[in-house]
Order: structure tokens, then sequence, then C-alpha cells
């Protein structure tokens, strides 16, 4: 039998989703106020609700069983958002934050601008190179219907990375070989580095195309934790015979309004002044929120 | 069904994968075999295993990039296609999917060189350059097609990633009896001794190395053949050894670019060694896109025939 439902130890509402995925806003703002360097910081910001509804509600993963047999797979395949994904994998409990503020991008450290598996254990898959997640967690799906294992393999991709063509490739393997525990959830940000989305290349009509490849498509919006929440316990068994996608709509930079469709914020640093009125700016949302 | 076979008799190494891969199925329960179409050869695995068979189309890079999601998920996964696409297609992702994490991915293939006469899409002859250039990579290169299985047998127990390039596979001639050499991969084969000058070759250009040993043996040279069928990493002993044994006289012979290939690899030991050597000729493929003709004849407008090489063994030879 398949698993029908997402397994976690705790059951987390809502209300308690969005608190943590505000928390892994402010940590990851203040890693970029430490940081020298440019951080990703708009391709994190729109990934942030999702980080957190998959390490804290989707994905079955225990930080104090790393190796455990039947643990959900995760791949980021959209390696750039390294750092959310250290910050989620923090907060759930894997990695101390503090050790990554620490040692981000320093010589040595384990954290670095795009994740690497041999150097950071609990990091599914090393990535950071667009294209080549699906792929990945197409042979780890594979692998797991081959032995009989009812986990799920989940991917999170950038839907600008959606245009290698190694991702249409492992989409026809995935719906040909019947993957139902494979699920790709795309972060659908519409902004690529230098341009946003159909500025020059058109991907709509975007979920009929993953339909026509033959996968279960997800439509929700990606900041609507509820929503998000909803797509995951809608997820078919993982025995079922079609790969699932989710595209998630969401805004780069969501969450700071002056990185919110901006191209500027692709990567960037944040100064002392900066992250200031990007706290701010952040603390303005919950407010909102509140009212 | 095992493959039986007559010294000096022609076989074809891709029967050869396909058996080899059907038995160490049978051992080997994590064992899976991943093609983009060119599965006519693997029909016995798929056959006796076709839940860890899986033909991905054409669709080089899904093919290696599920064959690294499969070893990240325990699994050996041989990825079996035409090297001209595989090695250039699916390079970032054997570099980048396979090599970096250091799995245990073999990628194994035909085309290898100017053979099948497939025009110059068609015909892998940059490959071994590309493949040595990858850390953690191990890099093969077959002409024997009994040794294809052996050396399978062996990367069953390797952690990391495998290279094994092959000719076309269907008509090879069987250069060794078994048991006559210690095959190891990283160990280079003295498929003939010699004591005047040593000739580096591997994978297709064997057969032709000992026909030009023994047109040299009639004219009263003695013509070391050793079949350097590991690129990386490179016997780098035994390549001082035949410095000191054979006069400081070497002549590589391979069928691949002259340029990055062994010569290169072989040159590279020589140069890091400081080996003194008395003569250095390389012979393969020129900077050109080779056009179409039988194997034969494209080695002999390319400079790297049977002729050539007699012709370099004798400058060789004549060195002081």
């Amino acid at each position: 039998m398949g698993r029908t439902s997402p397994v976690t130890q705790e059951r987390r509402s809502v209300e308690e989703l969005e608190d943590l995925a505000f928390e892994l806003r402010q940590k990851l703002l203040n890693l970029c106020g430490t940081y020298e360097g440019a951080v990703h910081i708009g391709g994190d910001l729109s990934s942030a609700d999702i980080f957190t509804a998959l390490f804290e509600y989707g994905l079955n993963v225990d930080p104090t069983n790393l190796a455990n047999p039947t643990r959900d797979r995760f791949v980021l395949s959209k390696g750039h958002a390294a750092v959310a994904m250290y910050i989620a994998m923090a907060i759930k409990g894997f990695f101390s934050y503090d050790g990554i503020v620490d040692t981000y991008g320093q010589l040595d450290s384990a954290y670095g601008m795009h994740p690497c598996k041999v150097q950071l254990p609990g990091v599914e898959a090393s990535t950071g190179s667009l294209g080549h997640g699906l792929p990945l967690a197409v042979g780890m799906a594979m692998g797991a219907r081959g032995r009989g294992a009812t986990h799920r393999v989940v991917t999170l991709m950038g839907d600008g990375e959606t245009g290698e063509g190694s991702v249409w490739e492992a989409a026809l393997v995935a719906s040909s070989n019947k993957l139902g525990n494979l699920v790709a959830v795309i972060d659908r940000n519409r902004q690529l580095m230098t341009s946003f989305d159909e500025e020059r290349v058109t991907l709509e009509p975007y979920t009929d195309k993953w339909a026509a490849f033959g996968w279960n498509v997800i439509h929700v919006d990606g900041h609507d934790m509820a929503a998000l929440v909803e797509a995951i316990d809608s997820l078919p068994p993982t025995d079922s015979d079609k790969p699932t996608v989710i595209v998630a709509e969401t805004v780069k930079g969501k969450g700071v309004d002056f990185m919110e469709h901006n191209l500027a914020w692709h990567a960037g640093s944040l100064g002392a002044a900066d992250l200031e009125r990007a706290l701010a700016a952040l603390e303005a949302t919950r407010t909102k929120e509140n009212v | 069904m095992p493959v039986t076979f007559t010294f000096g008799e022609f076989l074809g190494a891709r029967s050869v994968i396909g058996s080899t891969l059907a038995e160490l199925g049978e051992t080997h329960e994590n064992l899976w075999v991943i093609t983009p179409d060119i599965g006519a050869t693997l029909v016995e695995f798929r056959d006796k295993f076709p839940e860890r068979f899986l033909d991905v189309g054409l669709a080089e890079q899904a093919s290696v990039g599920v064959a690294a999601g499969l070893a990240y998920d325990g699994n050996i996964p041989v990825v079996s296609g035409m090297l001209p696409f595989l090695s250039m297609r699916a390079l970032e992702q054997i570099r980048t999917d396979v090599c970096y994490p250091n799995l245990p991915v073999k990628i194994i293939g035909t085309h290898g060189g100017l053979v099948g006469n497939g025009g110059s899409t068609h015909y892998a002859v940059e490959d071994l350059a590309l493949m040595c250039a990858l850390t953690n990579m191990t890099v093969t290169s077959i002409g024997d097609p009994l040794m294809v299985g052996e050396i399978l047998r062996q990367s069953m127990a390797m952690q990391g990633p495998l290279y094994i390039r092959l000719a076309v596979g269907k008509k090879d001639k069987v250069l060794y009896e078994p048991g006559q050499h210690d095959i190891r991969i990283g160990k280079g084969i003295v498929a003939r001794q010699g004591t005047d000058v040593t000739l580096f070759t591997h994978g297709t250009t064997v057969a032709q190395a000992l026909d030009a040993a023994d047109e040299l043996e009639r004219e009263g040279a003695s013509v070391r053949v050793v079949d350097m069928f590991t690129l990386k990493p490179i016997d780098a002993d035994l390549i001082a050894q035949c410095a000191e044994e054979t006069g400081g006289r070497f002549v590589v012979l391979e069928d691949h670019l002259a340029y990055g290939g062994l010569a290169s690899r072989v040159a590279d030991v020589v140069a890091d060694r400081g080996i003194h050597l008395t003569a250095f000729e390389r012979l393969g493929i020129p900077q050109v896109y080779a056009g179409f003709g039988e194997d034969e004849q494209l080695r002999d407008k390319h400079g790297y025939g049977l002729s050539a090489t007699v012709s370099a063994l004798r400058r060789a030879l004549a060195a002081r």
C-alpha cells in the first residue's frame, strides 16, 4: 500500500507554519546582513513558505535519524536557494542556525551558495546547476519503486529552470514510468535572473504543459500556507500512477516590499541600513496580516 | 548464457556486455541498467530483470541524471549507450551529478574512435580527453571483447564512477586468452614483450599495434606493446619501467584525438617524473572532422593506420 497522507511527528497548524515561515525570512535577512557576499535573496524569499510547508508539514524527515530508509527524499533543484533550505532545516533541527550564520560561504564551511551532500549530511543531493534535480529525483523515485518502498521523493524547482531541456526529458521518464511517488514543486516566481518570465521566454500555458506531459497538476498560491497544506494533503498515494507537480504561484522577494518584483534583488547583500529597512518591511507584513 | 569464444576469432563486445550484465544482475540485486534507446544488446538483462531495466528513450541527460538518482538510492546503475552522445550531451550530468558526489555509476558505450562509418556526428573522438578531466572518474578503453566482461565484474566493487569505451562492439578480435594476463583496472597490460621500443595503445588499435609489432619483428626489432586500457588513473610506474627497459623509445597509437588522449596522459607522466626519452611519436586523429569510410580506411587516411604505425616505430628505432 502506498502512503496516502503526509506523515509528520507533529501536525502543525497553519498559524504555526506561518510563524515558522516568518522566522525563516527573518533569519534569512539577518544572514544576508551578516554575510558580506551576495545571497540569492529574491528566490529564497519566494520559496520560504514552500520550504516551511515541506520541512515542517509535508516531508517525513527526522533530523535525529538521517539514514532512516523510509524517510522522504528532498532534492533542491533550484540549488541557489540553498540558504533558505539550510535555515528551514535548521529550524526543523538539522543544523544550528548560528553555525550557518557564523560560517556561511567561508573556507571549509559546509554551508555554501549551492548545497553539497558530501560536505553537509542531511542534504540528499549535490545540486546547483539548474535542470538537474528532477532527473535525480526520478532516479530516487524509480529506486524506491524498485524495492517496494513507500516514501515520497520531492524536488523543488524554480520556474525559470524549467527552460532546461533536461527537465522535460525527466518529466517524460517520470510519467512514462508512472511515478506516483514523485512530487515536483515549482516556485513560479515569474522572474529569471535578468528578465521577467514571459518577457523573453513564454512558459504559459504552464500548467497545461505539465498536464500534457502526463502529470497530475496542483495549482496553488505559494504564499498561502493553508493552500500549500491543502495541496500536500491532496497528494495522491505513493503507489498511484502519475507524478504530481505543485505549481506554486509566488513573488520573488516576497515579504520585503522593496525587493518584490525587483530584478535587482535576484542576488544581493544587505548593509546595516538595508537590513534594518528589510526587517521593518517584513515586520510590517505581519502587522498587516494580523489586523 | 555463457559466451563461448576462440582466441584470435571475432566476437561482439556488445554480446559480452549483455550476457555479463544478465549474470551480474543475479548476484547484485541493486544492479540497474539504463539506456537512451540503445537497448538491443541488453535484451537478456531486460527480460530477466524488467523491474531494473529502464529505457528512457532519446534522452541522454535524463539517462545519466536518473542513474545518479538511483545511485543515491543505493543502487549500482550502468548506463549503456553511444559515447558521442553520452560523453558530450550528458557531460555535465556525468561531471556534476555523478562525479561530484562520487557515485558508483558506470557509463559504458560504443563508437569510441573513427568506427562505424557514421560520420563525425557519430564518432566519439574527444571523449577520453573530456572524461580524463573529471575528478573521481576512472577511464577505460577496451579492445578485447572478453575484457569488457571482466572489467564490468570488477567494477561492481568500485565506489566511484567508471567510463568504459568500446568500438562498435559488433565484431572485435579476441586478443587475450582468459588467464593470460592479470587484468586489473589501473594496471596496463604488456600484451607483447619487447626491448627496443614501447608501443602504447588502447581499445580498437591494440590489434593493429600487435600487427605492427609482428611486422617490425620480421625486420629484427623487438617491439613491446602495452595495452594501456586504463587511461585514468594512468599506470605511471609501468610507463617509467618501459622507458627504462626499451631505450626511452615511445610510440603512442590511439583511435582518439592525438592530443588529449593516451599520448597526452603518457606525456604528462614523462614530464612530471622527469623521464628522459630518446623518441616520442604520437599517432591519432588530427584536428579534422573525419568523414566517411570503413574503420581501416579512415585510420589510413588520417595517418594512424598500420603502415603509419610501422613507419613511426621505425623512426623511433632510428632515433639516437
